[in-house]
């Protein structure tokens, strides 16, 4: 197990410099550097002299060539180094470290309650296949697997927000947020974040419940678990412990794969929402130029996708004792 | 697949007591699923509205004649320059009612159904008994503007109509070019194997890694000016590595059968087994990821235009809509409503297809048929 883990460790690490040098050549390459989109966009009379400009372009390192600054910048990072962010003008390891916790509310609350309520639900619709109670809920399920979530999020806020003006429209915190008491403050996050969380949450709360119900038909028709009628196993044990066990396999794998889509996902979420997260960090770098938060932001999503794939190696093991990585 | 026999190359149409098809078969299954079906008629209606979109909502009439010869100006709106240079000349400007009357009182025109523009706002003296189009908050659905209009007075409808085009193509062109790569880079790491297939598995697997968003951001900030095109041409690229591992499982599959080993006794080329008799073979499980592949792209495309990374405005895009709908939430809710449910529809319409097709084709779902 110990030797498995260092050598998926050691190739992960290979796989995130090759994402970062990628993404690194990308954006080097992009029309406009940071110094020169920020001051056309203000006022084209203030655009910096040539020479103001060569002195700024060396104190940020933009006068190498990109592969040797990718260099500097991987360097850096050793040293846990993120670099300046450039609009921002504070480092962006701060900036990252800021951001990350509201991305994160969304993201591991979504997770987790697509978790806990798609599993109670494709059990219940594996019993009650056939029923019209089950297809009903089946059908709507599907519906909301191929509405796109952004699509949703804007229904939502016109529905919720502006027609009934139950919760608030966008944003994470009130205008008042700084005058509320300690649970207060915490109910207002509550309300900011409910409509964000539905619309991360039911789209994988959707698939998982089809992608239970699917497995659980094919374990249901196995032989043990006629045996197990047979030998007069309650039902309710029979689903729950012979069945649903062997289901859980799949299911477990999927954590690590559905990471890099929640992620995908968080960046266009969060911009409807005006989420101060990293999803809208991302966005607003990539429109500044911004090169060391673009980089630094990249690198947080690769490694929580690659450590997601590897977490679900990891508990594949532990849920599957017949899987073993000696 | 097993039924193949009958699909084999030299097999002559005419012969009398043959078992159908394995794509015969296919669409027998397919049929049966009364949800696939309406999704795929849904789907030819799409794409009939946007073949015949410069006919249905325009402002250049279907048919004209005028001076004495018939013209097609609707055909502009498929490419600028199928619109006969002699309306430019005459100093038209897009105008065609008023202008057709004045300067040929002969001349007659079919118009399309709805006289409303994808482009530009609709002014007052334009039509007789149409009012110019509103704009911003007023802009509500009425008797004119079925979907209502846009901030700047564009309708909602007529924008709609055109930006099916846009979308279908997104699908259709994304996919082929994920289709191509996908299938050439699975096929090429399944049949050679070695240190072929552990570079290409390598690199689909990076690919993978990627958050899709950010290659797709960063690819689409280098390029100066975004077209329709460009969109598609990176959501091609990064969309094709769940076909490539399909493909690759496929062939390593495929490539211990009998038929393989017949072709290669026969002195076939590589070439020729990989992609005339094994993709044959492989080609009905791959057609799943590339229809869900198709409802992603149309997802992924309305999204980009959504977010403001798409084709920059004039361009009816759904997305588009989406986004102009967002600046005013608070008023324009047809901004957001039409766009919004014809992007579901759509997608919803692929997913269901992708479903019946992976039922149709799946063996397994087959035995527990009969």
């Amino acid at each position: 197990m110990v030797s498995f883990l260092l050598r998926r460790i050691a190739i992960g690490l290979l796989t995130l410099l090759l994402i970062t040098f990628v993404i690194f050549g990308l954006i080097r390459n992009m029309p406009g550097t940071p110094l020169t989109v920020d001051s056309a966009e203000s006022d084209p009379s203030k655009s910096i002299s040539p020479e103001d400009l060569k002195r700024l372009e060396k104190t940020y390192g933009l006068d190498k060539p990109w592969p040797q600054a990718y260099l500097v910048w991987v360097g850096n990072l050793c040293q846990l180094d993120l670099g300046r962010s450039f609009t921002h003008k504070q480092p962006v390891g701060n900036l990252i470290r800021e951001r990350v916790g509201p991305t994160l509310l969304l993201t591991v609350t979504s997770l987790i309650l697509a978790y806990l309520l798609s599993i109670p639900l494709g059990l219940w619709a594996t019993v009650r296949g056939g029923t019209t109670g089950e297809r009903s809920v089946s059908t709507a399920l599907y519906m909301f697997y191929s509405l796109p979530s952004f699509v949703a999020a804007l229904f939502l806020q016109i529905l919720i927000a502006v027609r009934l003006g139950w919760l608030p429209l966008f944003g994470m915190k009130s205008d008042n947020y700084a005058q509320l008491s300690a649970l207060g403050q915490t109910w207002d996050i509550f309300l900011h974040a409910l409509m964000p969380i539905f619309c991360f949450t039911y789209g994988g709360l959707a698939y998982y419940t089809r992608f239970i119900k699917s497995n659980m038909e094919e374990v249901i028709r196995q032989d043990y678990i006629r045996t197990a009628r047979a030998k007069g196993v309650a039902p309710y044990r029979i689903v729950v412990h012979h069945a649903f066990r062997n289901t859980l396999i799949p299911l477990v794998t999927m954590i690590g794969l559905t990471l890099p889509s929640l992620l995908s996902g968080a960046v266009i979420l969060e911009q409807v929402f005006s989420w101060p997260g990293m999803g809208t960090l991302f966005f607003e770098s990539i429109g500044r130029r911004d090169y060391p938060t673009i980089m630094g932001l990249t690198l947080i999503f690769s490694s929580l996708t690659l450590l997601g794939q590897l977490l679900a190696d990891v508990l594949y093991a532990v849920v599957d004792p017949r899987v073993t990585y000696s | 697949m097993t039924t193949d026999a009958s699909s084999s190359p030299d097999h002559s149409p005419a012969e009398p007591l043959v078992s159908r098809g394995f794509w015969q078969e296919t669409w027998l299954r397919f049929r049966r699923r009364r949800l696939a079906m309406s999704a795929l008629y849904f789907v030819c209606f799409l794409g009939l509205v946007a073949l015949f979109s410069p006919c249905i909502a325009g402002t250049k009439p279907v048919v004209c004649q005028y001076k004495g010869n018939l013209y097609f100006p609707a055909l502009g709106y498929w490419n600028r320059a199928w619109e006969n240079p002699i309306f430019r000349k005459d100093r038209f400007r897009n105008r065609y009612p008023k202008n057709l009357a004045a300067k040929d009182p002969d001349s007659w025109a079919v118009w399309p159904l709805v006289y409303q523009d994808p482009y530009r706002r609709v002014r007052d003296d334009e039509w007789d008994g149409q009012p110019g189009n509103p704009t911003g908050a007023d802009g509500r659905p009425n008797r004119h503007n079925w979907f209502g209009t846009d901030q700047s007075g564009v309708d909602v409808f007529a924008q709609m109509v055109h930006g099916t085009r846009i979308a279908l193509l997104v699908g259709f062109v994304s996919m082929g070019i994920a289709a191509a790569i996908g299938v050439v880079v699975g096929a090429l790491a399944g049949f050679l194997g070695g240190w072929v297939d552990v570079l290409l598995s390598r690199l689909i697997e990076l690919v993978m890694c990627i958050p899709s968003l950010v290659l797709i951001l960063s690819l689409i900030a280098i390029i100066e000016e975004v077209t329709i095109w460009h969109l598609m041409a990176v959501i091609g690229v990064t969309s094709w590595t769940g076909i490539a591992r399909l493909t690759r499982a496929e062939f390593l599959k495929l490539k211990r059968m009998e038929f393989v080993t017949a072709a290669q006794a026969l002195g076939a080329s590589k070439f020729r087994i990989m992609f005339r008799h094994i993709l044959r073979n492989a080609l009905a499980p791959i057609l799943v990821p590339i229809t869900f592949g198709i409802a992603a792209a149309i997802l992924v495309e309305s999204g980009l235009s959504f977010l403001g990374f798409g084709a920059p405005p004039p361009n009816p895009s759904w997305g588009t809509l989406l986004n102009s709908g967002r600046v005013m939430i608070q008023q324009t809710w047809w901004l957001i409503l039409f766009p919004g449910l014809a992007i579901f529809l759509t997608v919803l319409a692929y997913n269901l297809i992708g479903e019946g097709l992976q039922e149709a084709t799946d063996p397994r779902l087959r035995k527990a048929e009969k």
